[in-house]
């Protein structure tokens, strides 16, 4: 069962832009606080529309939207389990796991087509019993940055429940600590209802995969105002 | 991709090709009773319609589900003159959810099936796998505990092999070889081409029966 685990993404205040100065800011925190750099990583989402039959009416060729279909669906790849994939409907609460293999039998299918890729990449920090990935969100061919996140991993439970306090303790150090820098924005933390995906108390890949699709939601949100 | 044969053998036969095939692969059968959903994409959705398979096998202590595309099959005068079908097949395993996750993204169940039977799975030249099941269908949606068989007295025989674009000669050449020592029990040929039962199945099971099977070869 792997660690519990909270994502949190960079919070701009009005007007300021983002940049990679402040994650440059960021990643030298986790030092100061004593963390020590062990990796890069690189989780990615893939982002699926569905495609519409092309029908002869009268003649003319004619789209029709599919009915009653999600107009998005999105997949996640994780960094730490390269063998499996996820595919989560943000709207239905739904995240289904499969294997790596999943994108081919949708490419097979021919009824979603992968439109954008973003990936979340960047460094990883040991810190005692946890871990820190802090990292900068771009589109797949691009260097456009497009937010900034880091994970908390604390190794020694898999209950979200039992790990929320020592969470919060760490997530004040690091606000205190990152104060300091006097950086134009924040770090934040959205909880994910797991329970409207149907995930239990214990920490699972699917919670990771249905915490990146909120964090996505809130850095598009965030860049949007 | 892989390389595949099917065949139908009468039920009091399946006995004496269990014995052959024991005898053959020199691995225990294991017990199948995979539950098959087809589901079919709905009106509008996809450049084409297509078809998706979901497969759980309710004997293992754990079951869990795989998502099956099973894709075209390779053409062309090569591909005609050979009697093994060579088709892409993609698949991956998947959570508990994943029927409602199909509904969801505009999938509807087309049919469902529950194969009962065995499997032998073992190493000849090409990663095989044999199975022996009959074919049930559910008189209730999902009911598996109520599924009653189609075809009584006929069981339907398959042989696959995983093979790759470079590789699927041999495949074919050892599924070839492999499909000559049921010869005298069952016809193996393409998928809906079935040549049905062969005359010679009842003096061939009562031959194996009698002479204690694996022993004779």
């Amino acid at each position: 069962m792997p660690p519990a685990k909270w994502l949190m993404h960079w919070h701009p205040n009005p007007g300021a832009t983002l940049n990679s100065q402040i994650l440059a800011e960021a990643c030298g925190c986790a030092e100061s606080l004593g963390g020590t750099k062990d990796g890069r990583w690189k989780t990615s989402i893939f982002f699926y529309r569905p495609i519409a039959r092309e029908t002869s009416a009268s003649g003319a060729q004619q789209q029709q939207q599919p009915p009653d279909v999600p107009r998005e669906l999105l997949g996640v790849a994780l960094h730490e389990r390269p063998g499996l994939y996820f595919s989560i409907l943000r709207t239905q609460r739904l995240v289904l796991q499969a294997d790596a293999a999943f994108p081919q039998v949708m490419e097979k299918l021919q009824s979603y087509k992968g439109r954008v890729a973003l990936n979340f990449e960047g460094f990883q920090y040991q810190l005692g019993d946890f871990c820190l990935r802090i990292g900068k969100c771009v589109p797949n061919n691009s260097e456009t940055l497009r937010g900034i996140m880091m994970e908390v991993e604390y190794y020694p439970l898999s209950s979200i429940e039992k790990s929320r306090a020592i969470m919060v303790d760490f997530f004040d150090i690091w606000q205190e600590t990152l104060a300091k820098k006097a950086l134009p924005g924040r770090f934040i933390h959205v909880e994910s209802n797991f329970a409207e995906f149907g995930l239990s108390d214990h920490y699972s890949y699917q919670h990771t995969a249905v915490q990146y699709a909120i964090c996505l939601q809130q850095l598009m949100t965030a860049v949007r105002s | 991709m892989e390389c595949v044969v099917q065949g139908i053998i009468e039920t009091q036969h399946v006995e004496a090709l269990e014995v052959l095939l024991q005898g053959l692969s020199g691995v225990p059968k294991e017990r199948v009773r995979v539950h098959e959903l087809c589901l079919k994409s709905g009106p509008n959705l996809g450049v084409v319609s297509s078809e998706v398979r979901l497969l759980c096998d309710l004997a293992q202590p754990t079951p869990s589900w795989i998502i099956r595309h099973v894709g075209g099959s390779m053409r062309g005068t090569g591909a005609e003159q050979i009697s093994i079908l060579v088709r892409t097949i993609v698949e991956s395993k998947a959570s508990n959810n994943v029927l409602r996750y199909f509904y969801t993204i505009g999938y509807k169940l087309d049919h469902e099936i529950l194969k009962v039977g065995f499997a032998f799975r073992f190493q000849r030249g090409a990663q095989f796998t044999v199975t022996v099941t009959s074919a049930n269908k559910m008189p209730k949606l999902h009911a598996t505990d109520e599924a009653v068989q189609v075809t009584p007295g006929i069981q339907l025989v398959e042989i696959t092999a995983p093979c790759t674009a470079n590789n699927y000669p041999d495949v074919v050449s050892a599924v070839t070889s492999f499909c000559e020592f049921l010869a005298p029990l069952l016809h193996l040929s393409k998928p809906g081409n079935s040549t049905g039962i062969v005359p010679t199945a009842g003096a061939a099971a009562a031959s194996l029966m009698s002479s204690g099977g694996a022993k004779t070869l």
